[in-house]
């Protein structure tokens, strides 16, 4: 890019061909103010705060939106200026009605910062006092239009970050609002709750539920650490004050992988299973009675030496690698026992031995490529997994490649939240997936759509369109989940890997396959070697160990399993199904009094740090076991 | 030297920024020396005398309001008004977003712990008008103390200031909506 050089405030500057003069600004340290810009996002001159004097520009023209050029001559602080921005305040101030006395973001709010800024104690114009509607019915969001200053960042984030396109502009002129879909309460339209659109909100137009006065940004502690709910790793920033949840945001929030979704944003707020603070032993009536740890630990031990080998560990991928490699060291070397799982162990199976049957399938998961090659993708298929639900800011990445003009097909054979951004939706029976994609292979290169139209029931016209669609494709992606790999069909797997290979979608020594693992720390998990290659019963254990943390155990057959067990320890943060059948239950920190390090779905390593102190008396998961492996008589490093 | 002489009087507001003014602490006893306050809701004294500073807290809600105003800017040389009511109509301007009978038929009918409610009339009660409005929409006002309340720290400043001789503009550090 081309080289200018301008004077901006009688100093000279350099900047590239294609910066605004606002970036050319920014980047060397001069204050204009601005409202409507958003890092990340583009700039539309909404507000007009940046307005700057151009030479040989008529008029004050917003910085945000001119390109600046070789030889301009701008001057950002004149008192011409000033007196333009303390006016357009007073303009944006009797628009909509605005109280700060009672408004969650006073204080954090740049609407009233600006306002101190110019020194706002009055106001010379008439307001207007709009009626305007406050929406309060979603989960987590409240819109308050009386508060909105029709900046558009929250319609800007929607589009070009979230890509979900649900905000935008409704009515006209004056009388324009923030609308959700064709001005549907937010909570009814096709809002996900992802929460991009309060955190790019200046003023306290939308703000969340969970958080709202519990605490201004300043008087608060903010912690930067890795999502716990799903495996792509988004980075949070966790405000807590007094060692409390106050808000989380999205580190980066307007990069796709610094977004959040209503899972880590939200959710986490959300949390209200009762918690678990002291060690509770199950006494000869049945029912769970407080113990010191000690002697709880003391009671585990006795046990485990009773039941000596015979004794299984089942460890949560919601825990970092650190916690995961101590179990399972501690399985091994104190229990002396080689059965070790992790809770999601049958997805690894499946996937592993997918990848191992397949021609280069050595290198196990690094066949698979990051979620940055979505968007480069010229076609994505999105096989057995509903996004909006499971993974929405892969969700994310994919509509964005589809806006792009990447062709987006969903394989999923029930009902799917994410299918209505697809180009094609193949429906096939239940259960057919895999013989779909089995077939795929076969049919794009060697034609013939009818047997797998009859095997599968998807029409043979959409049959033909996806061999024209993927066949063509230079650049495919195949995303799978839960849909595929519960059915716990290798063979789907290889097939997949297959379908990608029959087309060369490789990207250097990588297939363009992702698969959705489970938890968020799965891919770590299973790289430590925490999951079992080889299925086992957890019904002919005399014993079994579960360091659940603050996991749930939701799978039926390992719960019905898990029933049968002469004694069973939960090491976990709360009340649950499980601890209602344990013998002893031991209490577990949760994700924020955690640190550690987490790998992403893609292979990213990303250290977790911790948020909150632990409750008071509470061990990390590393003590107990160290604890309870010296009453075993064995010291654990 | 003789003492600068102050009124001051409140309109619709909830009196939070006299108090705010009352919090200044031990900087009373220097204002007291310097001032004297005529009429005030601190003195009790209602009638108007010609004064150097008059300062007004609350909006102009009634047509009461509108005349004390008017007569408050009439005998002062300098009119200062406190807080966000006085500044920008503040809480008690919420009442514009509905129609003045809606809002005295919610207040004096509807309100759930009343029976057989009424809608007071009587031309000793001043009439609501249409709009509540900040001070600056009735009568000129020379300087501005926003907040709800303003700190007492803002007021301290804001007084300081006129007694060295200066129209006081709060800097921005001092400033404050909430």
């Amino acid at each position: 890019m081309k080289e200018i050089t301008l004077t901006i405030d009688g100093k000279s500057l350099s900047g590239k061909e294609g910066d605004t003069v606002l970036e050319i600004c920014q980047a060397n340290g001069i204050d204009v103010p601005t409202l409507c810009h958003l890092d990340g996002l583009s700039d539309v001159g909404a507000c007009r705060m940046c307005v700057v004097e151009i030479e040989r520009e008529r008029r004050p023209i917003p910085a945000c939106t001119y390109p600046a050029r070789d030889g301009l001559v701008v001057k950002t602080s004149t008192e011409t200026l000033e007196k333009y921005r303390r006016l357009m305040l007073e303009l944006i101030f009797t628009e909509h009605n605005h109280f700060c006395m009672f408004c969650e973001q006073s204080g954090d709010c740049e609407l009233q910062r600006l306002a101190y800024r110019y020194q706002m104690d009055n106001v010379r114009l008439p307001y207007t006092f709009p009626s305007l509607p406050v929406d309060s019915i979603s989960d987590y969001l409240v819109m308050d239009h009386n508060r909105c200053v029709l900046c558009g960042r929250c319609v800007r984030v929607c589009s070009e970050v979230v890509a979900n396109h649900t905000l935008d502009f409704g009515r006209r002129g004056w009388k324009t609002i923030i609308s959700a879909d064709l001005e549907q309460p937010l909570g009814e339209s096709s809002c996900i709750s992802c929460g991009a659109c309060m955190q790019a909100c200046p003023t306290g137009a939308i703000f969340g539920k969970l958080s709202a006065y519990k605490g201004k940004e300043s008087e608060c502690q903010a912690t930067r650490t890795v999502c716990p709910s799903c495996s792509i790793g988004c980075e949070l920033e966790v405000f807590t004050r007094d060692n409390n949840l106050v808000k989380i945001q999205g580190a980066k929030f307007t990069e796709l992988r610094g977004q959040l979704c209503q899972e880590g944003r939200f959710k986490l707020l959300a949390e209200n299973r009762p918690r678990i603070i002291t060690p509770l032993v199950r006494d000869g009536q049945g029912d769970l009675t407080e113990h010191t740890l000690s002697q709880t630990l003391d009671i585990v031990a006795e046990n485990v030496r009773r039941r000596k080998g015979n004794f299984a560990g089942l460890v949560s991928a919601k825990c970092p690698n650190e916690s995961i490699s101590y179990f399972c060291k501690f399985m091994h070397e104190v229990i002396g026992s080689n059965w070790v799982d992790t809770l999601d162990g049958e997805s690894y199976r499946v996937i592993s031995t997918g990848i191992e049957n397949f021609k280069d399938g050595a290198r196990g998961l690094d066949i698979e490529c990051s979620l940055e090659e979505t968007l480069e993708a010229d076609c994505i298929l999105v096989v057995g997994t509903d996004l909006v639900e499971t993974h929405p800011v892969a969700g994310s990445f994919i509509r964005k490649a589809a806006q792009g003009g990447a062709k987006l097909v969903v394989v999923d054979s029930v009902r799917n939240a994410f299918a209505p951004w697809a180009d094609l939706w193949l429906k096939p029976e239940r259960g057919m997936e895999g013989a779909l994609i089995k077939g795929l292979a076969t049919t794009i290169s060697k034609g013939g759509t009818e047997t797998l139209a009859a095997t599968t029931g998807v029409g043979p016209e959409e049959l033909q369109q996806i061999v024209a669609i993927y066949g063509k494709a230079q650049r495919a992606v195949i995303v799978y989940g839960n849909g595929i790999l519960e059915h716990k069909d290798t063979s789907v797997i290889t097939a997949i890997l297959n379908l990608a290979a029959s087309v060369g979608s490789y990207v250097g020594d990588k297939l363009r396959v992702i698969s959705l693992k489970p938890r968020a720390n799965s891919r770590g998990a299973w790289e430590t070697g925490a999951a079992s290659k080889q299925r086992f019963s957890l019904a002919g254990m005399k014993g079994v160990y579960v360091l659940l943390g603050d996991d749930v155990m939701e799978d039926e057959k390992q719960l019905s399993e898990l029933k049968g067990v002469d004694f069973l320890v939960v090491q976990t943060s709360y009340y649950s199904p499980l601890t209602s059948m344990a013998h002893v239950v031991i209490p577990s920190p949760i994700w924020a009094e955690r640190e550690g390090t987490y790998v992403s779905l893609d292979g990213r390593r990303q250290q977790a740090q911790r948020v909150l102190s632990a409750k008071k008396g509470l061990k990390s998961d590393e003590e107990i076991l160290r604890e309870l492996s010296f009453k075993l008589g064995r010291k654990l490093s | 030297m003789a003492k600068v002489k102050v009124a001051t009087c409140w309109l619709d507001c909830c009196s939070g920024c006299h108090m705010s003014f009352l919090d200044i602490d031990e900087a009373i006893i220097d204002i007291a020396k310097q001032v004297e306050f005529t009429a005030s809701p601190i003195t009790d004294i209602k009638e108007f005398t010609p004064v150097d500073v008059g300062i007004i807290e609350g909006a102009v809600s009634n047509v009461h309001d509108e005349e004390v105003a008017k007569n408050m800017r009439a005998n002062c040389k300098i009119l200062m008004v406190w807080g966000d009511c006085a500044c920008f109509g503040g809480i008690c301007a919420m009442r514009n977003l509905f129609s003045k009978e809606d809002v005295l038929r919610r207040y004096y009918i509807e309100t759930e712990s009343t029976i057989k409610g009424k809608i007071p009339s009587s031309e000793d009660i001043p009439a609501l008008l249409d709009q509540v409005k900040p001070v600056n929409q009735v009568v000129k006002v020379d300087c501005y103390v926003p907040g709800c309340p303003p700190t007492s720290k803002a007021i301290l400043y804001a007084l300081t200031e006129l007694l060295q001789g200066r129209i006081p503009v709060l800097p921005s550090e001092m400033m404050r909506f909430d």
